[in-house]
């Protein structure tokens, strides 16, 4: 069987990243449905969580290019 | 997409049912690395640098645009603005309110310049990667974003020295307030490295890495639906490999639009943290 292990920690690590993103929006989700006026606070929020869980996943997805 | 990619899927014998030809090559890290343009006699690039690669034509296409967008828009400034002040203002009181006054309150407005200038500037690079002819965003190269992020980085510290005095600075940045005297030895050492060298690496790393991604996603996509074009196979499998392929260009197109967004995301985030980390080291203890 052939391939890299790269791409294969590269999965493994994804899972935690996509656990993570899906608890912000999915928190984030039930926070606007609480109280819809903080819809505009939230979604700033929202989106700076969003992004700094992306960039652990993102680094695995360099990483496996790189090494 | 390279044009060695082009040229083996359009020599004779490959194709996506065709047998016989290359495979599908996939796009790999070499499209992250242009060759720099050679002149005449000098086929090496410059001394002691890369040379003059598609990157650095890039750069100075986005540093002008950018500088163009906020000298056109500020022409002829007034306190009732017309239709061009208003571009400005929306872009400067967006930075304004949703990223400075935030993270830094009101004293941080005298950073309001760096913090859009920024702003624009990491969008104009991403967006490179996405207008036809020109696609390669420039920030999908680590040295770009360490750069931006190295200025940050001497920034927030030039700023908290001067605001906090030196010994006062470091003391508050690698302490907490209010952690007992003998957990210090573990929780020093951990904030030390924290604040001072992770933060400013991923820093970096996270725009480098989300434009990377983006970038090799639609390299793939482009190249993939090139590759499966193949009509001449057949009545049967030209028409698949026909539908293959438009298929991957639907997905070039809506991953386009995606990558739009992520472009924006990016910026917001980078120029957000940048405020976050000059607002933490200004507020004096």
């Amino acid at each position: 069987m052939e391939g890299s292990l790269n791409v294969i920690g590269y999965g493994i690590s994804v899972i935690g990243a996509g656990i993570g993103v899906g608890i912000v929006f999915g928190l984030g989700m039930q926070a606007i449905a609480r109280q819809p006026e903080a819809r505009g606070p939230l979604q700033t929020n929202i989106y700076i969580g969003f992004a700094l869980i992306e960039a652990l996943a993102l680094l695995g997805f360099v990483l496996a290019f790189a090494i | 997409m390279s044009a060695d990619t082009l040229n083996l899927a359009a020599e004779g014998g490959g194709g996506l049912f065709t047998p016989g030809g290359p495979g599908f090559e996939a796009p790999s890290v070499g499209i992250f690395f242009p060759s720099p343009w050679s002149w005449g006699d000098y086929s090496e690039a410059l001394p002691y640098t890369s040379g003059i690669t598609k990157y650095v034509i890039l750069l100075l296409v986005a540093t002008s645009l950018v500088v163009f967008f906020l000298w056109w828009t500020s022409r002829k400034l007034s306190v009732v603005p017309d239709r061009r002040q208003s571009i400005l203002e929306l872009v400067v009181l967006f930075v304004r309110d949703q990223i400075s006054r935030p993270m830094i309150g009101v004293k941080g407005d005298k950073y309001l310049p760096l913090l859009v200038s920024l702003f624009l500037f990491i969008f104009a690079m991403n967006v490179m990667g996405i207008i036809p002819f020109l696609q390669l965003p420039v920030t999908s190269n680590l040295s770009y974003p360490a750069g931006l992020a190295l200025v940050i980085y001497i920034t927030f510290i030039t700023v908290g020295i001067r605001s906090q005095g030196f010994t006062h600075y470091f003391k508050g940045a690698v302490v907490p307030s209010g952690a007992p005297g003998w957990i210090l030895p573990l929780l020093v050492p951990i904030e030390i490295l924290s604040n001072f060298i992770i933060r400013p690496a991923t820093h970096a790393i996270r725009l480098f890495a989300t434009m990377f991604a983006g970038h090799l996603l639609l390299a793939t996509f482009a190249a993939g639906g090139w590759y499966m074009f193949n009509p001449a196979a057949g009545p049967l499998y030209g028409t698949i490999s026909v539908l293959f392929s438009g298929s991957a260009l639907l997905a070039f197109i809506i991953f386009t639009a995606f990558e739009l967004v992520i472009m924006f995301l990016q910026a917001f985030v980078f120029t957000l943290l940048a405020a976050l980390y000059i607002g933490q080291a200004q507020e004096a203890h």
